[in-house]
């Protein structure tokens, strides 16, 4: 240490003197790095997020404008490419691989650096990919528009737009095994389980199903083989991962147990991919389809259970962050998403039940808990999260609020008339009525459906706003973040 | 356990998809009532393939099931029509069961408005999809008033097709 006076200034210069080649060296030299290029470093997480956000809000316009067509259907009439059956699969495909993937996937590559301790593989193909992926994907569903569907749910984007996920998705898994691979931390943290989960076995069932090689019962079968690892080893992995990673940061206490975790992981990767059945429960399938597939997802309330101790364990006790962190309040909003829209599925399951609410709107309520009961809030608080922590932005506080509020309306308002409206219409049919004679009957929910999604839409519209005045009327020289975060 | 290292999590994982991706995947290619055409099941014709396609570039499936099951909630379906088959599908490509049910199940739509009725089964089924509202004020079904005549006719020529084969002479259940 050297101090002094320098023209009537004191100074003071630190130094650390370390040998050469000894492990500490070469460890603070390599964290010092990190830490000054750690603004371009998020270059590729920034891509993913803010797309994310906008094909959020780009999937909940379509929904509120196909939510309309399902009271008044000669709204926007006329136009091929509005058509219901044109906008649906778009709502869709992009709820699963606009807002969903990508903005999650921007989650991963901000988390994956933080957790190895080392810089992403490659920043540069990280952005590149999310690029190529919002270009490639705008494409897949103006082909849609213009009649180019394939057809079956959820692998509607027709050639070769399909084959370019696919052939992304690689490349960013790529990136962030890579990243694994020659990580400086040797522990691996939950989210890195979940993580590795989600984009190692992608490319098979992603391949096998958008192959068009089936016919028959045996396409339905592999449709719903492949939608359901969509669902839950992809989104639902990612989504998780992102709340594993969050949580404990935000109520500064760790995880309440890793043995639970274990658990809740290794039951969820045994039992998920063998859900896929329970999409044609009582239909033309074999038997044994039917029943491997209820099972497993009776046996999806064991993972579903152990999360909900887990984070229910860390929350304990946190009212006073809860009551003025926006972002932590989302974080357990999609907590409670999560965990209602997956005992809602395993309940979904079961084989009387389900021969009442299958076809009914029963299903739709339960997609959109999981999606916008999980999916945004989970996406929204960790985009807070980076503003506050690593970006070290203050976002509106009272905006927040109202966007959260909205959120919680919409959701309740989507959910609730859905719900109520499948039950209704189960029972009208088991009681010999058919779906022309409840019309009327729908009417109603319809429109209430159509107003939550309205209130979800100016939520999310405030939210963007918010971000967007926060990023760009900041400070110039903000303050560096760190690895750390 | 916390210092566990990524290949064990890796060989997992790819073991547990495995077994599942063989499962209920590979396994029910193998089932015979998968493998084979119910009996009396014919192919579509050229112009009930082109109406086909129709039907999935329009979404139609997002709405209609083609799907009848022995429960409760589908008794009527199956007093007058039966309970849909595997074998039922065996020409479908790419499947069109459905998810959701806004408006009816179309599994046997070609017994209700059948060919052999001739001229004014058609009218309806073509004016139907014109305008849904002209026949039921409180239709929600989009009106397809932006198809051309010939395809009106060939996905009129498909929806005909749906179950008819069930009717015909010399089949057996
Ligand atoms: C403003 C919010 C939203 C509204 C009003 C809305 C509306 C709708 C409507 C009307 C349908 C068709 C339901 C039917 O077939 O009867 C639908 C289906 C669907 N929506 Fe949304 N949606 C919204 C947000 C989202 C988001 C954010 C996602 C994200 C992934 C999403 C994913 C889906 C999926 C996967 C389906 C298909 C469900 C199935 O096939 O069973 N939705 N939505
Ligand atoms: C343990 C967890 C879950 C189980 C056991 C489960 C179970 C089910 C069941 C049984 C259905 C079919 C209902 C029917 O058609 O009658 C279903 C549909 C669906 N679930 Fe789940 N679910 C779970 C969690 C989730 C989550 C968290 C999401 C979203 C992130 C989700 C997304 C969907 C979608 C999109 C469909 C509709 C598929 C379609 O018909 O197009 N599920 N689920």
């Amino acid at each position: 240490m050297i101090s002094g006076d320098y023209f009537g200034k004191p100074y003071k210069i630190t130094m650390t003197i370390t040998e050469a080649n000894s492990q500490t060296a070469k460890t603070s030299r390599s964290k010092l790095v990190i830490a000054t290029t750690l603004e371009q470093q998020d270059h590729a997480t920034r891509v993913w997020l803010y797309s994310g956000i906008f094909w959020m809000v780009v999937a909940m316009m379509i929904g509120t404008v196909e939510a309309v067509k399902l009271f008044d259907p000669e709204f926007l009439q006329g136009v091929p490419a509005l058509a219901y059956g044109r906008l649906r699969p778009v709502h869709v495909n992009i709820g699963i691989f606009g807002f969903m993937s990508m903005g999650y996937l921007g989650a991963a590559f901000y988390m994956v650096p933080r957790l190895t301790q080392t810089p992403l593989f490659s920043e540069s193909l990280g952005a590149l990919t999310a690029w190529v992926w919002n270009f490639n994907l705008l494409g897949g569903c103006l082909a849609i528009l213009l009649g180019y569907s394939k057809g079956k749910e959820y692998e509607e984007i027709p050639f070769p737009f399909n084959m370019i996920i696919g052939l992304l998705e690689i490349a960013i898994a790529g990136n962030l095994f890579s990243t694994v691979v020659l990580r400086r931390e040797k522990r691996i943290y939950v989210s890195l389980w979940y993580i590795l989960l989600a984009i190692i076995p992608f490319p098979i069932y992603y391949t096998l199903g958008n192959s068009n090689s089936f016919t028959g019962i045996e396409d339905a079968i592999v449709n719903w083989f492949y939608s359901h690892n969509l669902f839950g080893i992809w989104l639902t992995a990612l989504g998780l991962a992102t709340l594993y990673y969050i949580v404990p940061k935000q109520v500064h206490k760790p995880l309440y147990s890793h043995a639970v975790s274990f658990l809740g992981f290794w039951t969820l990767a045994a039992f998920y991919p063998w859900n896929g059945g329970h999409h044609v429960i009582w239909g033309p399938v074999p038997m044994w389809v039917m029943s491997a597939s209820v099972t497993a997802s009776l046996a999806m309330l064991v993972p579903t259970i152990s999360t909900m101790v887990n984070f229910g364990g860390t929350a304990l006790g946190t009212w006073h962050i809860f009551k003025k962190d926006i972002s932590y309040r989302f974080s357990l909003l999609a907590y409670f998403g999560y965990i209602g829209a997956s005992i809602w599925g395993s309940i979904l399951a079961i084989m009387s039940l389900n021969a009442v609410v299958h076809f009914t709107n029963m299903t739709i309520a339960h997609v959109h808990l999981g999606f916008v009961g999980f999916g945004v809030p989970g996406l929204v608080a960790f985009i807070y999260f980076y503003i506050e922590r690593s970006l070290k932005l203050k976002y509106s506080q009272t905006l927040a609020e109202w966007h959260f509020w909205l959120t919680v309306m919409g959701i309740l308002g989507y959910t609730i008339s859905m719900g109520v409206n499948g039950w209704l219409e189960g029972s009208q049919w088991v009681a010999g009525n058919s779906p022309q004679g409840t019309m009327l009957m729908r009417y109603p929910y319809h429109v209430a459906r159509a107003i939550s999604g309205l209130i979800l839409l100016i939520g999310q519209l405030l939210f963007v706003w918010n971000i967007f005045k926060t990023i760009n009327y900041a400070p110039k020289n903000s303050p560096q973040s760190t690895i750390q975060n | 356990m916390r210092f566990i290292r990524v290949f064990p999590i890796i060989i997992g994982l790819s073991i547990l998809f495995g077994v599942a991706f063989s499962g209920l995947a590979v396994a029910p290619a193998f089932a015979p009532s998968v493998a084979e055409p119910s009996p009396g099941l014919v192919a579509y014709t050229s112009s009930e393939l082109k109406g086909r396609k129709i039907y999935v570039r329009e979404g139609c499936v997002y709405c209609h099931s083609q799907q009848v099951r022995d429960v409760p909630a589908d008794a009527n379906l199956a007093m007058g029509f039966g309970v849909s088959r595997a074998g039922d599908y065996y020409y479908d490509r790419p499947h069109l069961l459905g998810t959701m049910r806004q408006g009816p199940d179309l599994a046997n739509e070609g017994r209700i408005w059948r060919k052999d009725v001739g001229q004014p089964a058609r009218d309806y089924l073509i004016g139907h999809f014109i305008n849904p509202r002209n026949y039921n004020p409180a239709s929600i079904m989009p009106a397809y008033n932006y198809l051309s005549e010939e395809e009106l006719a060939e996905l009129t020529d498909y929806i005909q097709s749906l179950g008819a084969w069930k009717d015909q002479p010399g089949e057996s259940s």
